[in-house]
Formats: C-alpha cells, structure tokens, sequence
C-alpha cells in the first residue's frame, strides 16, 4: 500500500495525459447527456438580450481565432438564433486578425440556412474584418461607415437598409463580444465608457475570472464564461425557445452542451487525482516525520 | 309650389353631400396633428476635431406609434433641404459627421409616421418642421468630459515627479523584497553551474505594450549577468518588434559589462508570429536543450501553461512575471517564482536600485495609497445613499 | 505636396532628427544614445496629448496621433521582415553546418516559401488569400484550412493536458495558502459542471438530491468567483494600471532606459 502511495506522489505525467484522453474522448462517444445548470452572468446576459425589443439593433463581434472555436462558436451561434427568433436585426464583423473573419463567415452562413428568411441587408449584416481593433471601435463609436465602408460583400455601408438609420454605436441597443485575449476587453473598458452602450462578453474560460470585476462595477451587463457559458445559454434558448432544440440534438454538430459531458468527466477524473495525490503526500510526509522522530 | 320644390331640391342637393359623407350627420375628422419637436437646438460638438454638428431636442408629448424623427440640412444661401438622418424618438440627440468645417449649415427637424394619413387622404404624414439657427463646426482646444481624468493625471506626474526629487535628495528610499528578482542571480549561477542555457521569453506582445518594455528593461538585467557568469543565453521572440529591441538590449549589456566576445547574434532569435507555432517551437527547444534557467516575463496569453509546464518537465528554475491577471494563476502553479502585476514595472528599479527609480516606485505607491482611501470614501458615501462619489470618477 | 502641420511635425520629429542625430552621433556617441530617448519622449505624449486636445491636426483623422498609429502598424510590417531574414539566416545556417536537426530547418522553410508563394500568387493573380469568386478555396485558403487551424487546435488543446498535470503536482496542501488554494479549486472544479449528477447516474434515484446539492454548489461558485475572486482582480488590474502609468511616465520623461540596453548614468 506504502509504495502504491509513493508510486502517486511520484506518477509519471503521461499516466494523467491517458487519463485526460479517455475522460474526455469518452462522453463524445458515448453521450451522457448531463443536465446543465445557469448561472448570474449567463442569465443575465439572456434576459437582457429578451427584454429588447423587435427591430432593435445588435452588434455581433467575433473577436477570437480558430484555437478557441470550440468555446466560442457556440456563443456567437446561440446569440445570433435568440436574435434571429427576436426579429432583432444584427450587424456582425469581426476585429480579430489571425482567422476572425472566417469564423464570422462560417457562424453567419449557418445561420442563414437555419433561417432562410432572414434577409442580408435588411435584418442582418455582415461587415467583414478591419485592422485596427481599439481605433476601430473608437471609429464605430463616431461612424460606423467610416470605419467599415463596405460589408464583406463589397457594398457600399451607406447603402446597406439596415445601416440607415444606424449611424454609429449609439444607435445599437447592445455589443455582444465572441473574445479571447484583450479585445473583448477594449469594448467594455473604451467603447463602453464613449457611448454608454451596453456589453456582454463571451470570454474563453481562462479569461473568465477577469471579467467578474467589470460584472460588478457594472460595466458589463451580462457573460458567458467559457464552454460552460455557452452550454447555459443554449439550455437557457432550448427552455424558452423549444423549436431550437433541434439545432442542438444533432449528433453530428458540435455544441457546447455536448462538450460539458466530457468536462464533467474530466474535472470528475482530476477531483479524484487531487484526493489520491494528497492522501499520499500527507502519507509520505507523515511516514519522514516517524522516521526522522 | 315651384319655388318651394326648388327650394326642397336645392337643400336636398346641399345636404346629400353631407349626408352621404357623414352617415351619423356629422362633420367629416380632421387628419390627426402631428406634433412639432421641441427644443431643437444645433451647435458645435464641444470637445472634439471638428467636422461634427451636434443636434438636440425634446420629443414632443402625443407621438405617432411609428413616429420617426427626420433630420435635414441645407447650406445657406441656397434652401435645398437634404436628409441626414432618420432617428428614432427617445434618442433625443443626433451628431451630423458629414459636417464639414468652414461651411455654415441650417437643420430641419420634423415628425415623420408611415402609418398616419395626411389632409389629402396619403399615408406618411409629417409634422411642422422646426428650423435651427445657423451652425457651423471646429475643431476645439479641450475635452471638457475629461476633465476629471486630466487633474488625476496632473496630480499623479506632481506626486511621481515629487517622488523622484525626494529620491535624487538622497533620501532612502525603501522597497520591500520581492523574491523573484532576488532569485535572478540564483538562477543564473545555477545554470553556469550545470553548464547549461538560460532561455528568456519576452512575452507574445509588441512594443506597444507597457509590459513588453518592462520585459525588455529585464532582460538587460538578466543579459548583464549572464555576461559577467559566461552563461549562455537564449532569447526566442514571437513579435518582430520585441525582437528588434531585445537584440540591442542584450547586445548593449553584453558591450557594458566588457564581454562583447561572448555576445553571439543566434543568442536573440526570431521564431514566428502565430502564436502556438511559437509555443509549439519554444517548447520543443526546451524539451531538446533542456536550459536551466528560464525566465517567462511579459504579456502572454494562453501559452503560458504550456510553456511553463514543459519548462518545468525539463526541470528547470522558473521566473514568470506578468502584470495582467489572466495567466498568473498559471504561472503561479507551475514556477518557482512569479511578478504579480505592478511588481513587474518595479523590476527595473529593483534591480539597479537607481534612486530616480525607486523614488517613482514610491510615488505609484502613493498614489496607490491616495486611491485607496478614495475607494473606501466612495463605499461609505454608497452605503449612505450619496452616488454622486463613483460619478466623479467617470470618464468618457 | 501635402503639408499639414501634423504631418510635417511627425517627418521632422521621427525621420529628420533621428537621422541627422544618428550621423552625428557617428562622432558623438554619447548623442546617439539620447536619439530613441527623444523619439520616445514624443511617442509617449503625442497620444497623451491627443486625449485632452483634440485639435485636428492632433487628434483628427489625418492628425499626428492617429498617423503616428498608422506609421507603428507600418513599422511592425517592416521589422517581421526583419524577423523573416533572421529565421532564414539561422535555420540555412543549421542546414549548412549539419547541425542537430537540420532536416527540421528543411521542413521549415519549404513550408515558409511555400505559404508565402501561396500567398504572393494570390495577391499578384487577384484570387486573393481567401475563397475564390467561384467558390473554391485559393491554395492559401487551403493551406489555413487542412494546415494551420488543425494545427494550432493540437497545440491548443494541449492546454487540457497540461492542466490537469500542472493541478495534479500544484495542488498539494503544503500550507495554509496552498489548502485555500485547493479548496477553492475543489469547489470551482465541482460547482461549475454537473459532477453530483454524473456520479448518481448509476443511482437514479439519487438525482434529485444530486441535483439539489449541486445548485447549492453553483451558488457557492458563483459567489466565491463574484466577491473575493472579483475583488482580487480588481485589486490586481488597479494596481497593475497605475504600475503601467508609472512605467510609461518613466519612459516618457527618459527616465527609465533599461529597455534600450542602456545602465545607470548611462
């Protein structure tokens, strides 16, 4: 029992690698189909995007890479069908350099075949990449056409239907940030103090801790943290929309609903690694003092 | 007889109009009157770069449901109104960025509902326009929403500056310890010791961040040692900026201590600007030279786990540093030492223990200081219902 | 010739003194070292400036702050160039010489001069780096698509590895800091998935307790994430902001030269 303790104490990180594998490569196998709880932030970013009002505008903006579209993806898509549902019209662009754009067009596109009635230009548009993040936001704070002069399909914003009458940011009722690394945070700590317009904040769940100080002091109105976020914000569209649910039983498409299978497991699987770890540190620690004494 | 069958024919012909138009015999409505805004004033936008003409108004009591308030301008002499802009009611306010300086403008504004009939029976009423006096736009001299934001700074560069005087007075100034810039010279003699590498990386941000610069301060430290033990170094980069500024950072202190012989040009290397690719390669290279010392300080993001945990497999003494929250926890679990936030902007004074330096960390501590007791005024003045205390502190 | 005010200060302050000091540095070289100090000096407090003042040729679209942001993107372009000479002269280097792992310089820069002639052809024949008009990926498309993003997802994803390692060695309760520190991760890792539920899945009738004490779980870990995690951060970000301004203020006034290289009374 002592050298299975001291074997513990000293485990070979490939043995926690293989472990990690099979928590998490199980539940996508075999589904368990966990049921997912919601939190503040999440519910409260859910209940203020419901409490808009039809043909209201919303700024969608995918400000992350392919390394976390796993987490992301699934925000940025859940946001984009409640506004869908709402009839609320979205602009959509995106500030990050390295893939932005692309998961903005692949997001947008889903969307479209999922409701084949929205009109481009008319409830929704997409207005592409541009370089510059915080200059511009700033930018789209004073002229949104100024800064995106055309929408990725090369037309002119000014012509654009559902730009006229959307000058710049004040004329949007929200900011929805899909982030990782600062520029979500540049919304809330540039845009938000320039023209008091309302964000929420879909980070990746390392960032997520972060964002709780600007949750309290109130200069974000809602967030999804992480995968979890995103998995309580689809629970929360299934409950109040239940046509939805069929986007999101799919075996094929990913969803962070399903994802949250394999992170109970795994953080089931490092619960009881940190259990077994510590009993047999204390056991060894106490096995020197005996020797020593 | 025939004068009253005229007389009968003539009131039938007069009343049957009305007849006819009013079944219950009364006079026909009036279409509903629209309302003019109230209020509507054009000037300048204060506090900006000019080429902005800032619109106000009241929305007046009895609005249309599809009320939308129509904005036009026309530049006198000539009185050839153009659209600007179709707003919404409850906005209140609308910034004319087509303005252009130099020029003088006129602006209309008047109620505008798709649904309403006009007197002649055609749906999309407007309402009176209002008219505004003559307004032209420039560039102006002050921000005055800054205001506040403006003496914070003045008074922060007076206590710094204040500080710094103090400082060069010969005043000791003290700075508590900080273990993980005590630990440089450890690690460092470590790695002469064994014979292996030091390997420091500068952080995944340019130049343009405070970090990066703070970084960059270190490493001349850390160069400056590992020139006076004969250690080697390694310094990969992921931003070309930073890695233009190391290699004269390292190349300078390896020139000031008098070892320019050992100063080598692959010392400080280029890897690539993705960032994973980066960490993937600077693992790798960690795995296959397998340095003694290592030194993560800067902004990094999510490959610092990666980085440090690899750092750590190959057993290595580990410095991480980094001042924003996200990653610390990370660096915290897996290196022997980490800089939490202000910590590493103290490094340089620290380290050369210049008294100008110092006397600067003194006064951010200050300032800190003075911060603090505002914070706790500003919680006792909510907890009694007085807010205006956090709206001081706002700023656009 | 456009000579705005703003521009021609910007050329006369970060082109034509930079150059004339350099010269005469070649004779002073004390002078060359005062050269990015200057330059650093107006870095620092033309977008300062550009906050309060906003007179156009300051802070307006064509002033000097917003073309000064401008002239670092152009800056940046130019020294990744420096960057790309740099990875080509080591790696050929390491070819040249056989060293230890030499073939991985090869793969390396068959991928660098395929990619970049991927990118090149794109921009010269006007398909672009994107999808073409017809619908089909251009080959840099390609190389992003089945390359790079499966690539940079594998390295990402090492991150669940190594965090379960890093915790597994981290989370030992050594002392009172570190028995916090394992507690409250315990709690965070239980409170934010349904693991009560998954570990009664074979207990059915177990669930509904399990789901009941694990709201009560989700309640704590929001709490402990909004007070003293809040409040920490914040504490953090505050701290670090004015330890950023101290530092920027210090390179501003010249004071801090560390970055440069440069030591005490140097």
């Amino acid at each position: 029992m002592a050298g299975f303790f001291e074997r513990i104490v000293h485990l070979d990180r490939r043995w926690i690698f293989l472990l990690v594998l099979v928590s998490v490569a199980t539940p996508i196998v075999i589904p368990i189909g966990l049921p997912v709880t919601t939190t503040g932030p999440t519910r409260a970013a859910f209940e203020f995007i419901e409490a808009l009002h039809e043909g209201d505008v919303v700024l969608i903006s995918f400000d992350y890479g392919p390394s976390s579209a796993p987490e992301n993806d699934p925000m940025a898509e859940a946001v984009m069908r409640q506004c869908a549902l709402k009839k609320l019209r979205f602009v959509v662009c995106a500030l990050y350099a390295l893939g932005g754009l692309g998961l903005a067009n692949n997001v947008v596109a889903k969307i479209e075949g999922e409701f084949p009635n929205l009109r481009d230009g008319v409830d929704y548009v997409n207005l592409g990449y541009k370089d510059g993040a915080a200059a511009v936001m700033r930018h789209m704070g004073e002229d949104i056409a100024g800064a995106f002069p055309t929408d990725v399909h090369g037309k002119p914003t000014s012509e654009i239907p559902l730009m006229k009458g959307v000058h710049d940011l004040r004329q949007v009722k929200l900011v929805f940030t899909a982030a990782t690394g600062l520029i979500g945070e540049w919304w809330i700590t540039q845009v938000h103090p320039q023209v008091g317009i309302p964000v929420i904040i879909g980070p990746t769940a390392v960032s997520a801790p972060k964002y709780y100080a600007y949750l309290n002091s109130g200069q974000l109105v809602g967030m999804l943290g992480g995968m979890k976020g995103a998995a309580e914000y689809e629970s929360l569209l299934r409950a109040r929309y239940p046509e939805l649910a069929k986007f999101y039983t799919t075996t094929r498409a990913f969803t962070a609903t399903k994802g949250m299978d394999g992170q109970t497991v795994l953080h089931t699987v490092i619960l009881l690694l940190l259990l077994l770890g510590n009993v047999a540190y204390f056991r060894q620690r106490r096995a020197s003092a005996k020797a020593r004494a | 007889m025939r004068l009253a069958a005229g007389l009968s024919l003539l009131a039938l012909l007069v009343a049957a109009p009305i007849a006819v138009a009013t079944p219950t015999g009364t006079l026909p409505p009036a279409p509903p009157e629209i309302p003019a805004p109230l209020s509507f004033t054009a000037v300048d936008r204060p506090g900006d770069s000019g080429d902005a003409i800032l619109l106000t108004w009241q929305d007046p009591p009895g609005l249309p449901a599809d009320a939308m308030i129509e904005i036009r301008r026309a530049q006198p002499p000539a009185d050839e109104w153009a659209e600007v802009a179709e707003v919404k009611p409850g906005v209140g306010r609308h910034v004319d960025t087509t303005a252009r300086d130099g020029n003088v403008y006129r602006y209309e504004i008047r109620v505008r509902s798709a649904a309403t009939a006009d007197s002649s029976g055609i749906a999309g009423a407007v309402g009176p326009p209002v008219v505004s006096d003559p307004a032209a736009s420039h560039d102006n001299w002050f921000r005055f929403e800054r205001t506040n934001s403006l003496i914070a700074v003045v008074l922060f560069i007076g206590i710094i500056l204040g500080s710094i005087g103090v400082a060069r007075s010969g005043k000791n100034i003290f700075i508590r310890k900080i273990a993980g810039l005590n630990a440089l010279d450890e690690a460092i003699g470590r790695a002469t010791e064994i014979g292996k590498k030091v390997m420091y990386i500068p952080g995944s941000a340019s130049m343009d961040d405070i970090q990066s610069v703070a970084s960059i301060a270190i490493l001349g430290n850390v160069a400056r040692a590992t020139a006076r033990y004969g250690a080697d170094l390694d310094v990969p980069n992921k931003d070309p900026l930073t890695f233009a500024s190391a290699r004269e950072a390292v190349r300078a202190a390896y020139l000031a201590e008098g070892r320019p012989d050992l100063f080598r040009e692959e010392m400080v290397n280029y890897v690539t600007y993705d960032q994973f690719a980066f960490t993937a390669a600077v693992s790798a290279r960690m795995i296959r030279e397998r340095p003694a010392a290592i030194f993560l300080i800067g902004y990094f993001f999510a490959e610092s786990l990666i980085l440090a945990e690899t750092g750590q497999s190959v057993g290595a003494i580990q410095i991480a540093g980094q001042a924003d929250p996200t990653q610390l926890p990370f660096f915290v679990a897996t290196c022997d030492y980490t800089l939490i936030g202000e910590e590493l902007y103290a490094a340089s004074a620290y380290l050369t223990r210049e008294p100008v330096l110092l006397g600067s960390v003194r006064g951010q501590d200050i300032a800190k200081a003075i911060l603090i007791v505002l914070g706790i005024l500003g919680i006792v003045a909510a907890s009694f219902g007085v807010h205006g205390v956090a709206d001081l502190f706002r700023t656009q | 010739m456009n000579l705005e005010f703003g521009r021609v200060t910007l050329v006369i302050l970060f082109a034509i003194v930079p150059i004339v000091g350099f010269f005469l540095g070649l004779r002073a070289p004390a002078l060359r070292s005062r050269i990015p100090i200057f330059v650093g000096v107006f870095a620092g407090l033309i977008p300062i400036l550009s906050m309060y003042v906003p007179k156009k040729f300051i802070a307006g679209p064509t002033g000097m702050s917003p073309r000064l942001d401008q002239w670092l993107i152009i800056l940046a372009g130019f020294a990744l160039l420096l960057g790309i000479v740099n990875v080509l002269q080591n790696n050929m280097r390491k070819i040249s010489r056989r060293e230890k792992g030499w073939p991985f310089s090869v793969v390396l820069l068959i991928g660098l001069f395929v990619t970049g002639g991927f990118g090149v052809y794109g921009g010269i024949s006007g398909q672009g780096i994107g999808i073409a008009a017809d619908g089909t990926p251009t080959p840099f498309q390609y190389v992003t698509n089945w390359f790079f993003q499966p690539l940079q997802s594998t390295i990402f994803s090492l991150l669940a590895f190594f965090m379960a390692s890093a915790a597994f060695r981290a989370f030992r309760a050594r002392n009172t800091e570190a028995t916090i520190l394992l507690v409250a991760a315990a709690l965070i890792m239980m409170g934010r998935v349904p693991l009560l539920e998954l570990l009664a899945v074979p207990i059915p009738s177990l669930q509904p307790a399990a789901a009941s004490a694990s709201q009560g779980l989700g309640k704590l870990t929001e709490w402990i994430m909004k007070t003293p995690n809040g409040a920490a951060q914040a504490g953090i970000i505050i701290g670090a902001a004015l330890g950023a301004a101290s530092m920027a203020l210090r390179v501003i006034l010249g004071i801090e030269r560390g970055y440069l290289g440069l030591g005490k009374g140097e």
